[in-house]
């Protein structure tokens, strides 16, 4: 198991609502833009096989997408197959391509995701991603995913102390660092103006504590990534970028069951005598619905393959899965950015802003870069690859936010609440 | 030959007209747009293209079968509230689940144990906004209740509370809807102890501001539904 794998390129068609383009026109184009940078990779010829990054049929309103892009590509007849697992989807895909290269099988593998939400209207959205929740348990109670998280944040919210405004806060560095990123759709719609703590708690409520601009953008893009064996790499680039750690994570599909769940009891007792008095303690104090399980353990596993013991210290940047600025929050704390219940500390003295000492979300994620399901993780572990590389200021026009000597850099995607997680460690030459 | 009946013994039938609007639209376009507007990969790098938009709806009947959970949500029918024990670990389940998932019990069959219609809120949220089946009930609380002596919450809507007035801990009452249809919307909550005051969780200035929200949802809903608007919350 000595194979390393690298990532020697990646692009970006742009995230919107909506993009007139087709599925397959968006993909082509992050393709196009990767191959460009990365003009050693003889395309199609060096691509081994293919992993297909979506999330929806019903958005999409088509089953087996990926059969259209495959052709469309001029890929035949080469071995590919889609991943799906909500959210989670492109770090789950690019996951598979890091252990077909690992198991030997395969030398080359492109990574492509996708998705197009704006064929339909916004409620209709919020239905189709909600029959990824239990359709006979919490669906019909009409929560739907921004009523589930906020459900989950208020929880933490009552244990921790954190308060609206914290909330706010993470909306502001993540909207205001994707002002400069020219992939993002808060740029498209809002210009490149900053805002502050007021405009968030101004914006429309959608469930409580959550406002319009603490929640995950609905929109359309694309994005792929390129991953070779060692040897394969240093023909295409000076410049490759390292996986070094990958893990995964599971939690219950139902959030309501975390409460006693025997199956997280006793797996984490430091975090479960961080533990207020206020609440009655459940059976598993950790996670309960407070924090996410399926985040610390695909954390903690690719921790142990990197060799990292203090991420905070160890790593530059970190791109996470954030639909909501709670789940950003409880991040910091189950990725061991800090203890549990100390995540709005990390925000209140910046430490995840841009010049903090671990950025997160430089790029804007979910909540300002934009949320195509498929395409987002692939997208933001693109803009790692394009920092770790010192590419972002081409990439984006601007030295802005373009850190200097970045080595490595953190990858966190899940789907559902949290019900199953992934997370990537990138490293520099 | 294996045992294989397959006979209704009760049921409500549904109106045979939702079979003809299961095959509407049956994917054929019933509208066009020829519009204008950008195209490209990047922001900086955009120019103008042309599009043709169609629309194009297909809708769908499901016959779902609740599985060996049937027994639950026929419960809901006769309005009585099941959760399932595990015989081996004692856990009760609600929601239920037919097999224990405690890694000691090796997927164990649980049993139905009938449980009492009161319980204590594990989490919440207000909801202003919603999906599509939804929309018209707004503004809702949706909380998740843990029922005296389960070990997991059900999601359920509660009713008759002010939404600053709900924490976690607060006691609650279940009750069932007049009209029971099998689904998990037959059953809601209401507080069966006055509000804590020094249990809110939301701050003066907040629950001022959610005030204010609360109107502006009940007024979009009103506005977009006229009669047939349900807000769930009073203010
Ligand atoms: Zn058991």
């Amino acid at each position: 198991m000595a194979r390393r794998v690298a990532v020697v390129g990646g692009g970006i068609s742009r995230f919107d609502l909506p993009r007139y383009e087709l599925q397959e026109e968006m993909c082509a184009e992050a393709i196009h833009e990767m191959l460009m940078d990365t003009p050693g990779i003889d395309y199609p010829r060096d691509v081994d096989a293919v992993i297909y990054s979506y999330f929806s049929d019903h958005l999409e309103e088509q089953l087996c997408f990926h059969w259209i892009i495959h052709d469309y590509l001029g890929l035949l007849p080469k071995p590919a197959y889609r991943v799906e697992s909500g959210g989670a989807t492109p770090v789950d895909a690019i996951i598979n391509a890091f252990m077909f290269i690992k198991s030997g099988i395969f030398n080359n593998v492109l990574v492509v995701g996708f998705e197009k939400m704006s064929e339909l209207d916004t409620p209709k959205v919020n239905e189709f991603i909600a029959a990824a929740s239990d359709t006979d348990f919490d669906f019909p109670v009409g929560g739907y995913y921004s009523g589930y998280y906020a459900a989950l944040e208020v929880r933490h919210m009552f244990l921790y102390g954190e308060t609206v405004e914290d909330l706010a806060s993470i909306a502001v560095k993540n909207h205001n660092n994707a002002t400069f990123n020219p992939y993002s759709q808060w740029r498209s719609q809002h210009g490149t103006s900053y805002i502050g703590v007021d405009e968030v708690l101004d914006s429309r409520l959608i469930a409580w504590p959550y406002r319009l601009l603490n929640c995950a953008m609905i929109s359309d893009g694309a994005a792929c990534i390129m991953l070779t064996n060692e040897e394969n790499a240093k023909k295409y680039t000076d410049a490759p970028v390292w996986i070094t750690g990958v893990g995964l994570g599971t939690d219950t599909m139902r959030p309501g069951d975390r409460v006693d769940n025997p199956m997280y009891k006793g797996l984490y007792l430091k975090d479960e005598s961080i533990y207020p008095d206020v609440a009655t303690k459940p059976a598993a104090p950790y996670p309960e619905m407070a924090n996410f399980g399926s985040i610390r353990v695909s954390g903690d596993a690719a921790y142990k393959m990197a060799g990292i013991d203090n991420p905070l210290k160890q790593l530059d940047l970190a791109e996470l899965f954030n639909p909501y600025d709670g789940v950003e929050l409880v991040e910091y704390e189950d990725l061991r950015f800090c203890k549990r219940g100390e995540g709005k500390n990390l925000v209140r003295e910046g430490v995840t802003e841009w010049g903090g000492e671990l950025p997160c979300q430089v790029s804007g994620a979910h909540t300002a870069a934009g949320h195509p399901v498929g395409a987002t993780s692939i997208a933001q572990a693109v803009q790692i690859y394009w920092q770790l590389t010192g590419l972002t200021a081409k990439k984006w026009g601007t030295k802005a936010r373009a850190l200097s000597d970045a080595k490595r850099g953190l990858l966190q995607g899940h789907g559902g609440t949290g019900c199953q997680s992934g997370v990537i460690i990138f490293e520099g030459g | 030959m294996a045992y294989r009946p397959r006979k209704i013994l009760k049921s409500r039938e549904y109106n045979r007209e939702w079979n003809e609007w299961a095959l509407k639209g049956n994917w054929s376009p019933v509208g066009w747009r020829w519009i204008e507007g950008p195209t490209g990969y990047r922001l900086d790098q955009l120019s103008k293209g042309n599009y043709l938009i169609i629309q194009r709806p297909h809708g769908s009947l499901y016959h779902h079968s609740y599985g060996l959970l049937s027994k639950f949500f026929k419960g809901f029918i006769e309005k009585k509230l099941y959760g399932a024990k595990c015989p081996r670990c004692k856990a009760v389940f609600c929601p239920p689940r037919a097999h224990c998932w405690n890694p000691e019990c090796k997927v164990q069959r649980t049993e139905w144990v009938e449980l009492p219609m009161k319980g204590e809120v594990f989490t919440f949220s207000v909801m202003a906004f919603s999906a599509t089946p939804f929309l018209k009930t707004l503004p809702f609380i949706i909380t998740y209740i843990r029922v005296e002596g389960c070990c997991t919450t059900l999601p359920t809507r509660i009713l008759q509370v002010n939404p600053w007035e709900v924490y976690p801990g607060l006691k609650v009452n279940l009750h069932f809807i007049d009209n029971p249809k099998g689904e998990i919307m037959d059953i809601y909550c209401t507080p069966a102890e006055k509000p804590d005051p020094s249990k809110f969780i939301m701050s003066k200035e907040e629950i001022e501001r959610l005030k204010e929200d609360m109107k502006k949802v009940k007024n979009w809903v009103i506005r977009k539904f006229g009669s047939e608007a349900q807000p769930s919350i009073e203010i």
